[in-house]
């Protein structure tokens, strides 16, 4: 390599926005990392990170240490306040307030991150190959899409109950099929994206598979927005399945899960809101934490996924 | 003389439109023989890259109809079954495409770009498919390569990519490549350096050249023959050097006349060529050439000129002669 030429790479390499100017070029910033670091200068998405991690440790080491067994039964100590014993009161069964909430992040964490992934396991592949192959495969899968999308995602999650019969695992199963049709959608849109960069073209004109070049070339073009979607998604997932439960047609009793137990303390709202207050919270802060980190992401992946995907066409 | 390794034969592709079915190439037949630089000449329009991505059946049919015969060592490359039309892709016909800072999938690093078509057409191993990646990024004159196989293409510079492009190109050893205005988005120097490279690859690997451009200055300086293609059909086709001395027909001409010449006593006007390149779905009944040009006569409009020959190896497709026009 010539001397001048050296100085061309150098020279474009510099202004191009993406690296830190003087920065030599050997430097690796890959995209990962850059990703995770734009997350972390976002507060929100911090705040979202770490309420997160109290959630995932509450629902993996929760039924070692809450102070009560969630499903001892107190009469004497029925609808107490919040106190020292009791840091969110008891219920009507003098059952733990507090330690039915730690346990409960369980059933909300693990029907959302299920549901969502049924959802991700359906829509991620309809979108692929509609936006891929377009013509009638199209048309056929995002009309049926279109059908699920139009239906309220309650209402839908409810029929669908009423087939399968009510039960946590049903209640997945629901969920992810009433989300099928946003990944779907998502996923599509940026495959027809995608379709016509110049990349997947070359990626043909050298011999490879339509699966090949779905899987290798598009897949991981379009994965941004669908993580975006994804955490947005398990807020989604989370607060479906409380309403579900506070329907009874999610988790049945007696085991603990937030919508079932707000549902349970509506009965008692005068006597002891502690009953339904705490598990509202509960939902609150995880929706809103997988909110916050949602925004996040979106923040530092989507101005990238604008200026790195440019569509050709030929001449 | 030898067989050609690709002989075009009324190479026709339309497409449906609303207004219609575009006619965007129209009956076009050339030869490319072994090791030579074809270079296919045209601007904005003139079907020249869609003639080529057809070839090898990369446009989407529908909305595009392919027509005619391709024969590529005999086979016909527009009858290949998907199977077969892939195994050729890559491995024996390559193609380099115009813009190199998008030819490349961004979120792969490059070595694992430049695997591929070896692990799909070569059956090479992991660990072999590298090491050839890297002798073929030294090839192509990427310094330090064994370092910058693992590079994403953001690291690298426009002249770069386009290096990597062609090292992809020549991964497997083909036997033609398509190069489709492949140093058009980059600086001449760039541009120079580029040009060199494929024409010592040429020389050494014994490798046919399709060059596709609008750059009548590079034709000059590496095709050994020029297919001059308007409105879909080939106007004039020759050796190069007849082509730039004789310039039979008007439309070579009015090309040749709107470059600069470089040296000229005093800076002379630029001649462009007036009006635009003709509609696809409305073509013109005769010549294709004829509204714009400054020679035209009635019959010119009513009936298009046949291909003829004008010399030794010198099709031109005018109903006059030099002579006649240019006296």
């Amino acid at each position: 390599m010539t001397s001048g030429d050296e100085g061309l790479a150098r020279g474009a390499q510099a202004s191009d926005p993406s690296h830190d100017a003087g920065a030599p070029i050997a430097e690796h910033r890959s995209r990962t990392h850059a990703t995770v670091e734009t997350v972390l200068r976002n507060r929100l998405a911090v705040a979202g990170l770490v309420i997160l991690a109290v959630l995932v440790l509450a629902a993996i080491i929760g039924p070692w240490v809450i102070p009560y067994e969630i499903n001892e039964i107190d009469i004497a100590n029925r609808l107490t306040g919040p106190s020292t014993d009791h840091w969110f009161g008891t219920d009507e069964l003098g059952r733990d307030v507090f330690s039915r909430v730690v346990v409960g992040a369980r059933v909300s964490l693990v029907v959302g991150f299920v549901a969502v992934g049924i959802a991700l396991i359906l829509g991620v592949p309809i979108g692929l190959i509609s936006g891929f192959y377009g013509g009638a495969t199209d048309s056929t899968l995002m009309r049926f899409m279109d059908i699920l999308f139009s239906l309220p995602a309650i209402l839908l999650a409810i029929a669908i109950l009423a087939v399968l019969g009510p039960g946590i695992v049903n209640a997945m199963i629901a969920i992810g099929i009433v989300y099928t049709p946003i990944f779907a959608r998502i996923t599509r849109g940026s495959v027809l994206t995608i379709r016509q960069s110049v990349f997947v073209r070359a990626a043909e004109s050298l011999g490879a598979t339509n699966n090949r070049i779905l899987r290798t070339h598009i897949l991981p073009n379009v994965m941004a927005p669908i993580i975006v979607q994804t955490s947005l998604s398990l807020a989604f997932a989370i607060l479906a399945e409380a309403a579900l439960s506070f329907l009874g047609l999610g988790v049945q009793p007696p085991e603990p899960a937030w919508g079932r137990m707000l549902a349970e303390g509506r009965s008692f709202f005068e006597q002891a809101p502690w009953m339904a207050i705490f598990p509202g919270l509960a939902i609150v802060l995880t929706v809103m934490a997988f909110n916050f980190v949602g925004d996040g992401l979106r923040d530092a992946l989507d101005p990238q996924q604008r200026s790195v995907i440019e569509s050709r066409g030929v001449g | 003389m030898t067989e050609p390794i690709l002989s075009v034969r009324d190479l026709t592709v339309s497409f449906g439109t609303r207004l219609g079915r575009a006619r965007v190439v129209n009956g076009l037949s050339y030869d490319v023989e072994p090791g030579e630089t074809l270079a296919i000449v045209g601007e904005s329009g003139s079907g020249k890259s869609v003639s080529s991505l057809a070839l090898l059946q990369l446009l989407p049919t529908p909305p595009a109809r392919v027509e005619g015969e391709a024969r590529f060592h005999g086979d016909d490359l527009l009858a290949m079954e998907d199977d077969e039309i892939r195994s050729v892709r890559g491995n024996r016909i390559a193609m380099i495409f115009q813009d190199p800072m998008t030819s490349l999938n961004p979120v792969r690093t490059v070595g694992y770009q430049l695997i591929e078509p070896l692990k799909m057409h070569m059956g090479l191993d992991a660990a072999s498919a590298r090491n050839r990646a890297i002798d073929l990024l030294d090839l192509v004159g990427i310094p330090s390569a064994a370092e910058r196989v693992d590079d994403y293409p953001h690291q690298f510079s426009g002249g770069m990519r386009q290096r990597v492009m062609i090292a992809m190109g020549i991964a497997c050893n083909p036997d033609l490549l398509i190069a489709d205005e492949a140093t058009t988005a980059l600086d001449v120097t760039t541009q120079a350096q580029i040009l060199d490279e494929i024409g010592r690859l040429q020389s050494e690997l014994g490798l046919s050249v399709i060059w596709i451009t609008h750059d009548l200055g590079v034709v000059a300086g590496i095709a050994d023959r020029v297919v001059v293609l308007y409105g879909g059909a080939i106007m004039e086709e020759a050796a190069v050097d007849p082509l730039y001395e004789e310039r039979r027909h008007p439309y070579t001409r009015a090309l040749l006349a709107s470059l600069p010449v470089p040296g000229a006593d005093r800076p002379n006007r630029l001649r462009a060529i007036p009006g635009l390149p003709p509609d696809p779905t409305r073509m013109p009944p005769g010549c294709p050439f004829a509204p714009r040009c400054a020679h035209a006569q009635e019959s010119c409009s009513q009936q298009a000129p046949e291909l003829r020959e004008a010399g030794e190896a010198h099709l031109v497709a005018c109903h006059f002669d030099p002579e006649e026009l240019y006296a």
